[in-house]
């Protein structure tokens, strides 16, 4: 790369641009995750499979389909992708242990085809497939069968019957297994559920325009002649998508030594979502987020509620109650979080992160954001006699006559006066 | 109004100010930053910071709230709009009331606050108002309930006025303030109806008080 075309930071959101991307999941990692899980995909399909009847599918979920990943706070902690396999299968030809163990089956198979270092490791509901140790991410399978028809029926029974007539949010549900339950072992329809493209597809519809900006102006950067609509999401990251991985990150920074009650992923993305208003920017959604999230947490009665948008009788909060530590740490967290943003977006220039904001997202990452496209911040130096000479007099003299000419325009609201 | 609620306000938008509570009323003190209207953040920071202090009822907005400018940068003299004791006269508070439509604590540091604060930045560099400024005393709250009520400025008028807008409802049988000398109720009915909306009776009242308070 030549020094011309080094990007250079000019605001807030370059800086954040560039710290998120450092939090996402490297390109050539996530080429390679995806190829990883197409080849499991494609040894659960091949003729000899003993699943193959059932036309087995992998499917990302959670974070890595949402775009919202975010690096784990050490090296030696590994990103996790989440997959969905889901066979096409009904519940009368399994039980739930008996699914996990045909899945569970043809996976050590494929490990040993594969002739990987460790086997895989069963969970409560998934399988977890360990890389090489370079590879810096695991995959948590989840076992799983169709289950749209009794999904739609609860939430018809609980009155969400827009929800359950619309495709888009129920109509990929699933049964889900789950070893610590009674009925593990019995053949029966009281499956637990899981909806994980329902959710994707309510999170997707949230940011719909700026997905849509975003694909835009990457087939204009990369002077590419694809139309829009064949840029798969995961090429682009919209305001919504980057606010989330800062606030995760802020999140895991906060907790690090109290990670069983930091506030979980799911919540904050939830809330983020709802927040969010399709604002142009990172620094504009952050505003967004983080003055009005807290309105979409619901009391019902004194129950604190995270309603799943896709199946509002889930509360994606049911453990505050038991625990009132995590719903106190939400709280706090989100206390933090207004100060600590604010304190960059709203009392300092760009280029001089405050030292709260470094500390609750990393010192290393930010650092390494901040030498990376802003050239005096390499050099510790140079720095404050750069930021002396551009907090000029004259620009902000300028900046409130436009100030000035804005609120005359709008109309102002008051007028000093003098009591006596 | 709840601590909580002062603390939600000023966390982002101001984070170097700080709220705590003070026996009955809430204290809030630090740095404001001056920002043009609605932007989250500008590359250079905010235009300007004021040291301030805010003293806040619970019963804000009913009650105006005190702002204190603390670091001796402005003088405290009627000319810069500021009492002996370094309470600022930031606007007259019922005309705030009855022209804003947002009377949360957020919308008073972005609305009038700024203005406030933006005209004292613009006269320490130019010695102007960049948006006017009332009368001392009587004179510039008779000026301000004037502007609220949508009328010129003659006090028997306001006070006339203030007088309907007080009763919990616009008398028809009043004569109208117009001057017509017809009845209310066959001539501007509609107009006081939708101004008694946006100057409810404890509004109205208050600024009758206020107003007696200077004639006596
Ligand atoms: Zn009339």
């Amino acid at each position: 790369m030549t020094k011309h075309d080094r990007k250079i930071a000019r605001t807030h959101d370059d800086v954040f641009e560039e710290i998120a991307e450092a939090l996402d999941v490297p390109p050539s990692k996530f080429k390679e995750a995806i190829e990883r899980y197409e080849s499991l995909g494609t040894w659960l399909d091949r003729d000899e499979s003993t699943l193959s009847a059932y036309n087995p599918g992998i499917s990302p979920q959670g974070s890595f389909l949402l775009g919202t990943v975010t690096r784990p706070l050490t090296d030696t902690e590994e990103f996790d992708v989440d997959l969905v396999c889901l066979l096409k299968a009904s519940k009368t030809e399994f039980t739930q242990k008996s699914l996990k163990a045909a899945v569970g089956h043809e996976i050590a198979l494929y490990v040993r085809a594969h002739k990987m270092a460790k086997p895989a490791e069963e969970g409560r509901r998934c399988w977890t497939l360990h890389y090489a140790d370079g590879a810096q991410f695991h995959m948590d399978t989840l076992p799983a069968l169709p289950d749209e028809q009794r999904y739609q029926a609860m939430l018809k029974r609980y009155g969400y019957t827009d929800l359950a007539n619309d495709l888009a949010l129920s109509g990929q549900a699933i049964a889900i297994t789950d070893n610590t339950l009674p009925q593990y072992d019995e053949v029966t329809d009281d499956w637990p559920q899981s909806n994980p493209m329902g959710y994707a597809a309510w999170f997707r519809s949230r940011m719909t325009v700026q997905l849509a900006e975003r694909k835009r102006a990457f087939t204009k950067a990369q002077l590419v002649t694809a139309s829009v609509d064949e840029i798969p999401d995961y090429k682009v990251r919209t305001p919504l998508q980057r606010a989330i991985q800062l606030l995760k990150r802020h999140r895991d920074c906060i907790f690090v030594d109290d990670g069983a009650h930091k506030p979980i992923s799911i919540i904050i993305t939830t809330l983020s979502a709802h927040a969010y208003n399709e604002e142009l920017t990172i620094s504009a959604a952050l505003h967004s987020i983080l003055t009005r999230m807290d309105q979409y947490i619901e009391y019902r009665g004194d129950v604190a509620w995270v309603a799943n948008p896709v199946n509002p009788a889930e509360n994606f909060a049911d453990n505050w109650a038991e625990e009132p530590r995590k719903r106190q740490n939400f709280y706090d967290w989100l206390e933090q979080a207004r100060h600590d943003f604010g304190l960059y977006l709203r009392a300092s220039r760009f280029d001089a992160v405050p030292q709260e904001l470094i500390d609750s997202l990393g010192a290393e990452l930010v650092d390494r954001a901040l030498k990376a496209i802003i050239p005096a911040a390499a050099s510790p130096l140079a720095a404050p006699a750069i930021v002396k000479a551009a907090s000029n007099n004259d620009d902000d003299v300028r900046r409130a006559e436009a100030a000035i000419d804005e609120r005359r325009s709008a109309g102002t609201q008051s007028k000093p006066w003098a009591k006596s | 109004m709840t601590l909580e609620e002062v603390k939600a306000a000023i966390a982002f938008d101001q984070p170097k100010l700080r709220a705590a509570r003070d026996g009955p009323n809430i204290h809030v003190g630090g740095s404001y930053l001056l920002f043009e209207n609605g932007a989250v953040a500008k590359p250079a920071g905010p235009i300007s910071e004021f040291d301030i202090e805010i003293v806040l009822s619970n019963r804000f907005p009913r009650h105006e709230p005190k702002v204190f400018e603390v670091g001796g940068r402005i003088p405290r003299c009627a000319d810069r709009h500021v009492n002996p004791d370094g309470d600022c006269c930031v606007t007259v508070w019922e005309h705030w009331l009855a022209c804003a439509t947002d009377h949360s604590f957020a919308a008073f540091l972005n609305g009038p606050a700024n203005e406030f604060f933006l005209g004292q930045y613009w006269f320490e560099k130019t010695g102007k108002w960049p948006f006017g400024a009332r009368p001392h005393g009587q004179k510039g709250l008779e000026e301000a309930y004037a502007d609220a009520l949508g009328i010129p400025n003659r006090k028997n008028d306001i006070i006339y006025h203030l007088r309907l807008l007080s009763k919990d409802w616009p008398k028809g049988h009043w004569l109208c303030p117009c001057g017509s000398g017809k009845l209310l109720r066959h001539c501007h009915r509609d107009d006081l109806i939708a101004l008694h909306e946006r100057i409810p009776p404890r509004i109205a009242e208050r600024m009758l008080r206020r107003l007696k308070s200077y004639t006596r």
